[in-house]
């Protein structure tokens, strides 16, 4: 059986920005209302999904977006919201407070400039008041940067605007053709040789950074690998992903597609407006369309959804990764680093679990009462059952001679 | 082949009880989802007892997953405090529904006007149990509170008519628990709810301290004092009178057992509980079958808390338990005796044309248990 984790929702394609990266809002089709919508989040939510993440377009341009999440908090789910942070004021902000979402997601590409050359003017600012709206009204913020060729020279400043605002993550995305219309187009986002070799050192630096501020990111070996992928040196078309089964886009219309990257008329799963959620998951039509993309191989891609794969090396990997490590850095400083990654990993489990004492004392409960069960039962108890069963059989069967 | 699940049911339950040691899954699961309500009933403490808890979302759905994947049908039941406080509710139904299970939620009735009937409609929900405690304004709210009764009735009103436009929704039941203040309205109770279009009505004694089962005492507030019994014994006959005529009514176990629970004089050779039909979880997480706590479902998983050895004592417990207290928990009462239990089964199939297959399926049975009960002995 596929457990779906996080689904996608593109709840419309509209927006107010026009990005030099993305098509969207270009494509216009038409929007579920919020009863449909409703239907489908309380499906996902009897499967078991953790998260569901509001995305589009510009979410927040849809005036029923509280509401929604709203229901999805009352269906017991994580809402999670990605938005340009151009409409975050401060109502907007104590309304999505009130609603109960976890994480607001806010895309900032660089220094006012750059951002405001990807995005249009007055992109920047906004973003910044977003994030200062949501963490007066203490709602976790996290922000999303596509790397390409205008701002990987910026990377490092992103890290610092988000320890300046309390951002708790940064995903790092490099660019991708997928959400335009021509997909063959657009070549200048990509990176020459020399520009490899120069963001393989910013991508060092980041990892140290985020380390020393205790701000999440994605995967090193993902980041790692965003350089060579934007250089066309690496294509990971990786047959064992994981998102085919555990997470998938819906498009604003009802669409469900296994991945953005095959978002194609021949994987098209189904339409919510005609069939539920819970007749397309799962479904036959489901589990054929994984098998073709599993035997074709897909394109490849390094959406953030895929970075997953990235947390999962196999120990073999894992070895030559640390032995490498601890061969360029020297004992003491992988030792260091090692440490520090615990203390992290700790300080992180126990804002979100409880104390340190509390997990181990858990823990140990859990662990003495699964191997303590012992039933003994006597002789006697066993002869009385055996004797009731005898005596039930004797009086079965004269009724059914009677009955003869 | 009802009639054969029904005699394995009871016999699994029966076996289950005498080798002490869990063949089978419990049918009841209450869910206690947070002890907090907006009424302050003068008889019920529960909203005093582990004030502030409340079982997270997750480990509940994680509950329900283990509970859907049990063999035997369960019934699992929402109750609280008023779940309806609780926000996600529905979604935890919902989830409930989907894989498979019955529920059933019980309410006071204060919450639920049209819109909220409506969802409980389509919730898929296969009961719901109000309660009223009389039939005069008064009583009812000298008991709960004012305004309680209008709410009640608007409440079961609105159900019957949601569940009437929608063409599907829950059993509306009514509950009502039997004290000193309400004892001369019992019977007229069937008539009022009759009308309201209430389909299932069920009678439970008081008890007087909700964190002890066991503390019966005469002296307390809404105990039935001895000169009070005859007109409890009136309106026992009346209501008998009336099921035998009607239906209606569903007795949980024989009502004349109210008269000696109220006299102080009910031992456990009257009644006696089966600590295997029934499980709480209580808002902490806390499993038990009543009395001591089986284990906790934050730290393991359901089937884990049935089988640590908590369990096997805290059952030993309920075995040897003096005064029983009657509630509507224990609702199996068919497993008390092994003959009773083959006379009901073959009173059951004496019409049916198949008569002989059923006997001889029953022997089966009878066989597989005593394979079972033999390999226990090896063991």
């Amino acid at each position: 059986m596929l457990n779906p984790k996080e689904v996608i929702v593109s709840i419309t394609n509209r927006c107010n920005f026009k990005c030099k990266m993305c098509d969207i809002s270009r494509n216009r089709i038409e929007e579920l209302s919020t009863s449909q919508w409703q239907q489908v989040i309380k499906d996902i939510g009897s499967y078991g999904v953790q998260t569901i993440v509001f995305s589009g377009g510009e979410p927040l341009l849809r005036e029923d977006i509280f509401d929604l999440i709203s229901f999805t908090k009352d269906n017991s789910m994580g809402a999670c919201l990605t938005s340009n942070g151009c409409l975050i004021d401060e109502e907007v902000a104590y309304k999505l407070r009130q609603a109960g979402v976890d994480v607001v997601n806010i895309s900032v590409e660089g220094p006012r400039r750059i951002h405001d050359y990807l995005r249009g003017r007055g992109g920047y600012e906004k973003a910044l008041i977003a994030l200062e709206n949501l963490r007066k009204n203490q709602i976790e913020s996290t922000i999303a940067t596509m790397v390409s060729r205008y701002n990987y020279k910026h990377l490092v400043y992103i890290v610092g605007l988000a320890r300046q605002y309390g951002a708790t993550t940064i995903k790092f995305q490099p660019f991708s053709k997928i959400f335009l219309n021509n997909r063959d187009g657009r070549d200048y986002f990509l990176f020459s040789d020399r520009e490899i070799s120069e963001t393989e050192q910013i991508i060092n630096r980041i990892i140290s950074l985020c380390n020393d501020y205790a701000i999440a990111t994605n995967p090193h070996s993902y980041l790692e690998r965003i350089p060579f992928y934007l250089g066309r040196k690496y294509i990971d078309s990786n047959n064992a992903c994981i998102a085919l089964e555990n997470s998938c886009p819906i498009n604003s219309n009802g669409d469900i597609y296994p991945c953005w990257v095959r978002a194609e008329k021949d994987t098209l799963m189904g339409n919510l407006k005609e069939n539920r959620f819970l007749n397309i998951w799962d479904s036959p039509r489901h589990r054929a369309i994984i098998e073709k993309i599993r035997k074709e191989g897909c394109p490849g891609c390094m959406m953030s959804c895929y970075d997953e794969n990235f947390g999962r090396e196999t120990i073999e990997r894992r070895i030559v990764m640390n032995v490498r490590r601890l061969h360029k850095k020297g004992m003491r400083e992988y030792a260091r680093g090692i440490f520090k990654k615990w203390a992290r990993r700790l300080r992180f489990y126990s804002s979100y679990r409880g104390s340190l004492k509390g997990i181990i004392n858990r823990a140990r409960v859990s662990l003495r009462k699964k191997n303590s069960v012992k039933v003994i039962l006597t002789q006697k108890e066993i002869d009385n059952a055996i004797k009731e069963i005898e005596h039930i059989k004797k009086i079965l069967k004269e009724e059914l001679e009677r009955s003869r | 082949m009802s009639h054969l699940t029904e005699f394995e049911t009871n016999l699994d339950y029966h076996f289950s009880e005498i080798l002490e040691y869990p063949i089978v899954r419990p049918y009841w699961i209450y869910i206690s989802l947070s002890h907090k309500c907006n009424y302050n009933c003068q008889m019920c403490g529960v909203a005093k007892i582990l004030k502030g808890y409340e079982l997270p979302g997750e480990i509940l759905k994680n509950t329900l997953n283990v509970i859907s994947k049990w063999k035997r049908d369960c019934v699992v039941m929402f109750t609280g405090g008023e779940p309806f406080l609780r926000k996600d509710i529905f979604g935890l139904i919902g989830y409930a529904v989907n894989r498979g299970l019955k529920t059933e939620a019980v309410s006071n009735g204060s919450l639920i006007n049209e819109e909220l009937a409506e969802k409980i409609s389509l919730s898929g929900l296969q009961n719901i149990a109000v309660s009223l405690d009389g039939v005069k304004e008064s009583t009812h709210d000298f008991i709960r509170g004012k305004g309680a009764f209008n709410k009640v009735i608007n409440a079961i009103t609105n159900l019957v008519k949601a569940k009437k436009k929608l063409g599907k929704g829950p059993q509306v039941s009514v509950w009502v628990t039997i004290m000193k203040e309400n004892v001369e309205e019992l019977f007229e109770i069937i008539s009022l709810v009759e009308n309201l279009g209430v389909e299932c009505l069920v009678y439970h004694p008081v008890i007087v301290a909700q964190d002890d089962m066991q503390k019966t005492l005469p002296s307390a507030p809404f105990w039935i004092k001895k000169e009070k019994l005859d007109m409890l014994r009136e309106q026992i006959d009346k209501i008998v009178d009336y099921k035998t005529k009607y239906g209606q009514v569903a007795f949980l176990h024989d009502p004349y057992l109210w008269l000696k629970y109220f006299d102080a004089t009910l031992t456990k050779y009257n009644w006696k509980c089966n600590p295997f039909v029934f499980l709480n979880i209580g808002p902490d997480g806390e499993v038990r079958s009543c009395g001591a706590s089986f284990g906790n479902i934050k730290d393991m998983n359901l089937d884990e808390c049935l089988l640590s050895e908590e369990a096997f004592q805290a059952r030993k417990l309920m075995k040897i338990c003096p005064k029983p207290c009657l509630q509507t928990c224990w609702a199996h009462p068919d497993s008390d005796s092994a003959v009773d239990i083959a006379n009901r089964f073959i009173h059951n199939i004496e019409n049916c044309n198949d008569k002989v297959r059923f006997l001889k399926a029953g022997l089966r049975l009878l066989e597989k248990y005593k394979n079972t009960v033999m390999s226990y002995r090896n063991a």
